[in-house]
């Protein structure tokens, strides 16, 4: 049942040292790279800044819990997806967990293939994540060579004004405005509005 | 002197009629004593007569005293011996008076036609006349008239005798006749001149007139005795009618007099010594009884009967008073008029209890029913009109089954009848469900207390009626919550314990799930990592021992009480139990039956986990009844001295029993049998069982399921 599995390390979280053992075990036979923490802590300290992966961690842990560390992360520069594993379910907190995102949420005693799909889907679910993140990166540094006046603007084009009101407001001749927006277009790369909007938003995605 | 005497008792006897005109036999006595005097008298002249026409003379005037004689005698015969045919005396009187107008009509008298001579012949030592001549033949006339007296008073002495008077008859009737036969016989002789002695018919006469003297002084005397005696009697009577707090009273009509005893006044509201009057009473008594009061004597004086009446007076302060009245109406001496002999009573503080008791029944919180000996209905409280929707007057009167459901009609007179014969209080419908009828014919549970009551001879029984449908109810909302208050109690320590029991396992049992998949996963690889393999197999022993270790440590929990051996009695054990079970027994029809004889050892055990178990296996033998029909419910815990020093106790079900299969594992921890079980009770048990030293198991057969244990006596090794 080996597969070749997406890029990334599983970082294994759990108290309990023979299972933390054995599920680092399976992971590593199933061509994953593992990295295991005895604790929700030990976990944020030892994460790299950087990388590909996921986390699975048991729900339960003495100290910080399962559901504190996914906030943690998810406040974090890294923030990996977290697969939950816990010895009884409860309804409450699977829905809690799940709605903080969290990759999935299976009961100890789940079966294997259970496990592995899970574990796969939130490698491939990080690397898309950190790709857009890329992305966004990227899109954030060209709108960054925009100068003070060329992002007031741009801020008025992607509101959707017309040059006449974007210079009314400014108080700037209209012609003006036009050499700015060429001069936003050939910085940014675009080579419309449209596109220009797109950028944005990938740049920007909570809107600024 | 013997005329004076007679005199004497005449005058006596004259007065005595003077004071009384009704004593008639006085005035009669009076004159027969009288015309005795004259006869003593005309004999005297007789024999005293010097000359044939003086003796004539003197015979004459004698006939007319002894008719006197003759005649009153009839009357007093008439009068005092109250019988007799008056046709006969008067025939008497007749033939007296016809003889006496032949002794006045004929020349000298009726007892001669002629008398030639007199002739001295000696009598008592004197010379007396006697007199010759020529006999009158109406002299018969006269003897006549003496035979129909005789014949008179035989036939009225004899009525009296027969009538019971027989002193009178003998005394008055017999003298008489002595005396009358006597006179006529010598008055034969004499006239006839068949003996030559004088008339002396008087002394005769003057012995009758003493007996009859003798007789009616008799009369009077008694007379004054019954009078004595009556007015003894009359004063103790006021004097028990006093002590008796009665008042006594005759009242005559239409003279409206009343005569009362001393108590009657005051008792009416009259002064003392006030004269009462029938309508002067009834201005005292209430208005409102005024009328009923009114017709009840009229209607004892129209049907001369009793009366019997219950008024108020009011007090000339105001106060009112119940009085009870008896009366009877009887003839009163005067014609026309009519007496009523009667009492009166204060019932004041007997009507106040009455009412007080009227008004206590009536406040009464529960149903009460009076219930007279025949078993009808003598009077109910505004309860039970409520509970029975009756009004009283439809009860009253009615059986007391009419507030019994029909089907129990049969079996219910029985029962009052038995508690009439022994009756003594006591609450029924404890324990028992007992119905009871409404007018419309719905039934509802109720509770009914019983007492006896006597009032005067009559028992009555009081029934306290109870409606117990919300009482019923309550208690069998309170038994549920009760129920599913332990059960949820059972559960969540279970449930607590398994949700335990279970994290605990998981860690252990998900690791070893996990290593073994590993592995699996590892040895499709060429070559398979040993080494790792070995740590697997390796870690996978160790998970498994840890499991175990878990269920040790839940056992050891569920056991961890440190164990407190003492000696405990066995029976008080399986009580204990009992008492504890009784009331889930109670709510799922489960009768309970313990057979351990009193004479066991005691055990030596710990009581609480010996409790414990012994819970456990009666509920278990419980819960397994519960599709066996309500009356092949039963459940028997049984004792007795088993082998090598230790005692068996037997838990014995009706159940449905236990499969042969399944037998051998239900002490295995998470077997059950049951749709709801844990699994957890019989292993339990088991544990503490062995941890006393004690063997535990069960058998089943068609009759249901036993469980036995056996636990060490107490000083056995």
């Amino acid at each position: 049942m080996t597969k070749a599995s997406p890029e990334g390390t599983v970082f294994v979280v759990d108290d309990d040292a023979s299972f933390r053992t054995s599920v680092s075990r399976l992971l590593r036979a199933a061509g994953h790279q593992v990295q295991a923490f005895a604790s929700a802590s030990d976990l944020l300290q030892g994460l790299p800044a950087t990388g590909p992966g996921c986390v699975v961690a048991d729900l339960q842990m003495p100290g910080m819990s399962g559901l504190e560390l996914q906030a943690a992360l998810a406040e974090s520069g890294n923030p990996l997806p977290v697969l939950f594993l816990t010895g009884q379910g409860d309804i409450p907190t699977s829905v809690t967990a799940m709605r903080l995102g969290a990759e999935d949420f299976l009961t100890k005693l789940a079966p294997k293939k259970v496990l592995l799909e899970a574990v796969s889907r939130a490698l491939a679910r990080d690397a898309r994540e950190r790709a857009e993140r890329a992305r966004g990166q990227a899109a954030r540094a060209r709108f960054e060579t925009l100068t003070e006046r060329e992002r007031e603007v741009l801020e008025h084009v992607l509101r959707g004004q017309l040059n006449k009101q974007i210079a009314g407001d400014l108080g700037i001749h209209e012609r003006t405005v036009k050499l700015h927006r060429t001069a936003i277009t050939n910085k940014v790369g675009v080579q419309s509005v449209a596109e220009l909007t797109q950028l944005w938003l990938l740049a920007f995605p909570k809107g600024q | 002197m013997a005329a004076s005497a007679c005199l004497t008792l005449a005058a006596l006897h004259l007065l005595v009629w003077s004071r009384r005109r009704t004593a008639w036999a006085s005035l009669l006595f009076s004159l027969a004593s009288v015309g005795t005097a004259a006869l003593a008298g005309c004999e005297l002249w007789m024999m005293r007569s010097q000359t044939p026409a003086e003796y004539g003379m003197a015979l004459r005037w004698l006939m007319a005293a002894a008719w006197v004689v003759t005649v009153s005698l009839t009357g007093f015969a008439l009068v005092y011996l109250r019988a007799g045919r008056s046709w006969l005396a008067w025939t008497v009187v007749g033939a007296r008076t016809l003889t006496l107008l032949a002794d006045f009509g004929s020349a000298p008298n009726a007892a001669y036609l002629e008398i030639s001579s007199l002739r001295q012949v000696p009598f008592l030592g004197e010379a007396v006349s006697v007199a010759h001549g020529v006999p009158n033949p109406a002299m018969p006339f006269a003897q006549l008239g003496l035979l129909l007296f005789l014949a008179f008073i035989a036939d009225t002495s004899l009525s009296a005798w027969r009538r019971g008077d027989r002193r009178q008859a003998l005394i008055v009737g017999g003298g008489m006749i002595l005396v009358a036969t006597a006179g006529m016989i010598e008055s034969v002789l004499v006239f006839r001149e068949i003996v030559h002695r004088p008339f002396t018919a008087a002394p005769f006469y003057l012995a009758l007139v003493a007996a009859m003297a003798y007789q009616l002084s008799e009369d009077v005397l008694r007379a004054s005795r019954l009078s004595d005696d009556l007015r003894e009697r009359e004063q103790q009577v006021a004097l028990a009618a006093d002590a008796a707090d009665v008042g006594l009273w005759v009242w005559t009509t239409p003279q409206d007099t009343v005569w009362g005893t001393e108590k009657l006044n005051p008792m009416l509201g009259f002064a003392p010594g006030e004269p009462i009057s029938g309508e002067a009473f009834l201005t005292r008594v209430h208005p409102e009884d005024r009328a009923p009061t009114r017709q009840a004597l009229r209607r004892a004086l129209d049907e001369k009967s009793d009366y019997s009446t219950e008024y108020r007076v009011v007090l000339p302060d105001g106060r009112q008073r119940w009085i009870a009245t008896r009366g009877r109406v009887e003839k009163a001496e005067k014609r026309g008029s009519l007496r009523m002999l009667g009492v009166c009573m204060d019932i004041t503080h007997r009507k106040q209890a009455e009412e007080q008791f009227h008004l206590v029944v009536e406040a009464a919180p529960s149903g009460v029913v009076l219930m007279n000996p025949e078993g009808r209905v003598v009077l109910v409280n505004r309860e039970t009109e409520r509970l029975f929707g009756y009004t009283r007057d439809e009860l009253t009167g009615q059986p007391v089954d009419v507030l019994v459901p029909e089907r129990f009609r049969g079996d219910h007179p029985g029962y009052h009848a038995g508690f009439l014969a022994a009756p003594q209080a006591r609450a029924m419908g404890l324990g028992k469900e007992l119905l009871a009828r409404r007018k419309d014919g719905t039934e509802f549970a109720c509770e009914i207390g019983l007492s006896p009551i006597e009032r005067g001879n009559e028992s009555l029984v009081l029934l306290a009626v109870v409606d117990v449908t919300a009482r019923k109810r309550d208690q069998a909302e309170m038994l549920r919550l009760r129920d599913a208050l332990a059960h949820a109690g059972r559960v969540s320590t279970m449930a607590q314990l398994a949700s335990g029991l279970a994290h605990e396992l998981n860690q252990p049992l998900a690791a070893i799930l996990r290593n073994a998949e590993a592995a699996e996963l590892l040895l499709q690889k060429s070559p398979p990592d040993l080494v790792e393999l070995r740590a697997i197999l390796a870690d996978i022993c160790k998970d498994d021992h840890r499991a175990g270790g878990v269920i040790d440590h839940m056992r050891a929990i569920l056991t961890r009480r440190a164990q407190e051996h003492v000696e405990l009695d066995v029976a008080e054990l399986v009580d204990d139990v009992l008492v504890l079970v009784q009331p889930d027994a109670a709510s799922r029809k489960v009768r309970l039956g313990v057979e351990v004889p009193e004479s066991l050892p005691p055990v030596r055990g710990d009581r609480v986990q010996l409790q414990q178990v012994l819970l456990n296996l009666v509920l278990n033998g419980i819960d397994a009844m519960a599709d066996v029909p309500a009356e092949q419910r039963r459940l028997v815990v049984r004792a007795r001295p088993a082998s090598a020093g230790t005692i068996e106790v037997a838990i014995a079900d009706a159940g449905p029993g236990v499969a042969a299969a399944k037998l051998e594992r239900l002490f295995e921890p998470f077997f059950t049998t049951k749709p709801n079980g844990m699994g957890l009770g019989l292993p339990i048990s088991a544990r503490i069982i062995q941890a006393h030293g004690g063997r535990i198991w069960a058998e089943s057969s068609a009759a249901g399921a036993t469980f036995y244990f056996t636990v060490p006596v107490s000083g056995a090794a």
